[in-house]
């Protein structure tokens, strides 16, 4: 689980292109929106996409997202969890 | 009616972001194409807006804002651009990744930042502008049709005081390697600075962002007026130019001896180039002549460049060794005239003067 957040960590500041943010600025249970990182609606889309890019995942209710994209442990749970399940 | 050059922002090949300095050194890229000198970008824009913005945006919002600041002007009446292609690098990159993922996911920042109007829009957002803002995408005369919008903008509507006007475009991998196999542009590294002496097929490929505060009445550092613009397309040939191009000056109560400076699109293209000097041989033998291209290169916005050009020697009352097509001296420049043609296609003129 370890290895997996920090591999999101990574790979959200390269997709939403956090200049000047290592993987160790952001905590893993602190929420991904409404923090310092200043992300929004946007950078959710993006997040979507490259959880569907990178682990063929899909989040189609509204409600999962929310639970979902709270941070990135949740992220990872969610990753973990249905792994090559597919569509969720 | 004319309209007044009353602030600058130019982003170009050469060191053109400090409005102060005009040409003193001219860099010289010896390479195939010419790539902007960037300025250090979060001098200009927010962190947080910056990461979402593509090289053409960031061009063209920092030139905007060297502008806007030199202008003390913070809320324009209107937003015009031009542009030929538009943000090719977002458009490069989510078209790449339609084909990648078998037309199914895209990135929505690539495909938002893509469309043409990105630019005058972010300007717009950055300033909270909700003033009418356009974007011409007229091929060879995306910056003309711009311009020819500012100047109704002030002929309509007596209340538009100041428009922000700019000219964009940029260089990708892609763009070179796709206009490079149509063989437009000369395939070896040279002095770019020696262009004309260049025989080889093809011309050389540049970019550039240059933003001007237009205004309708003279401000304190007002650079030049800009009389009048006009567009031809596709003449017959080098008899309908030069008749446009006298009936053109006549229209401003101009005639040929009254230019001081006649301004050539020349772009290293022998084929290409031929028209100007036909049309030089038969108006202009006894003009002073210069050039911009091997400056700025060429793009479909070039005349945005050659406006900042004429605009800043008005001003200086100096013409840069390096414009000059032939040695002369120039004493009292009053009128100079541009005269660009794209691929012989969008044949324009621009008439600035001395204020």
């Amino acid at each position: 689980m370890e290895t997996l957040i920090t591999d999101l960590k990574t790979q959200i500041i390269e997709h939403l292109n956090l200049e000047g943010v290592s993987p160790g600025d952001i905590d893993a249970d602190e929420p991904l929106f409404g923090s310092e990182l200043g992300l929004d609606s946007i950078d959710a889309l993006e997040i979507i996409v490259m959880l569907e890019r990178i682990y063929g995942l899909k989040i189609k209710s509204q409600e999962e997202g929310k639970k979902v994209f709270y941070s990135v442990r949740t992220l990872a749970e969610f990753i973990s969890e249905n792994k090559g399940l597919g569509v969720v | 009616m004319p309209a007044y050059i009353n602030s600058i922002g130019n982003i170009s090949p050469q060191h053109s972001l400090d409005n102060n300095l005009f040409l003193e050194e001219v860099v010289d890229h010896y390479g195939s194409h010419l790539t902007c000198k960037e300025p250090n970008y979060r001098d200009f824009i927010a962190g947080a807006n910056l990461r979402r913005m593509s090289r053409v945006i960031k061009m063209g919002v920092s030139a905007a804002k060297i502008c806007l600041e030199e202008a003390q002007i913070d809320n324009p009446d209107a937003i015009i651009v031009g542009t030929g292609l538009g943000c090719m690098e977002d458009t490069d990159k989510f078209l790449s990744a339609i084909y990648e993922s078998n037309e199914e996911i895209i990135s929505p920042t690539q495909f938002i930042q893509s469309t043409h109007n990105s630019v005058a829009s972010q300007i717009a957002i950055m300033l909270g502008c909700n003033n009418y803002n356009f974007t011409y995408v007229h091929r060879g005369f995306s910056f003309e049709s711009a311009l020819f919008d500012a100047l109704l903008q002030f002929e309509e509507d007596e209340s538009v005081k100041n428009i922000l006007l700019g000219g964009i475009d940029e260089i990708t991998p892609n763009y070179l390697s796709i206009t490079g196999r149509l063989r437009q542009w000369k395939p070896n590294e040279y002095s770019q600075l020696s262009l004309l002496a260049n025989h080889l097929r093809g011309s050389l490929p540049g970019e550039g962002a240059a933003f001007f505060m237009l205004g309708s009445e003279q401000a304190q550092h007002t650079y030049a007026q800009l009389q009048a613009v006009g567009m031809r397309y596709k003449p017959a040939d080098e008899s309908e130019i030069t008749q446009y191009i006298t009936g053109f000056l006549a229209s401003q109560d101009l005639a040929i001896q009254d230019i001081d400076l006649v301004l050539l699109g020349l772009n290293g293209n022998t084929e290409l180039d031929k028209v100007y000097y036909r049309v030089r041989d038969l108006l202009f033998k006894h003009n002073h002549l210069g050039y911009f291209k091997h400056l700025c290169g060429e793009y479909k916005t070039a005349t945005a460049f050659g406006m900042w050009l004429a605009a800043q020697i008005l001003h200086k009352q100096r013409v840069p060794e390096a414009v000059k097509l032939e040695p002369f001296q120039a004493k009292n420049i009053n009128n100079i005239l541009i005269y660009n043609n794209y691929s012989n296609i969008n044949h324009s003129l621009l008439l600035l003067k001395n204020v």
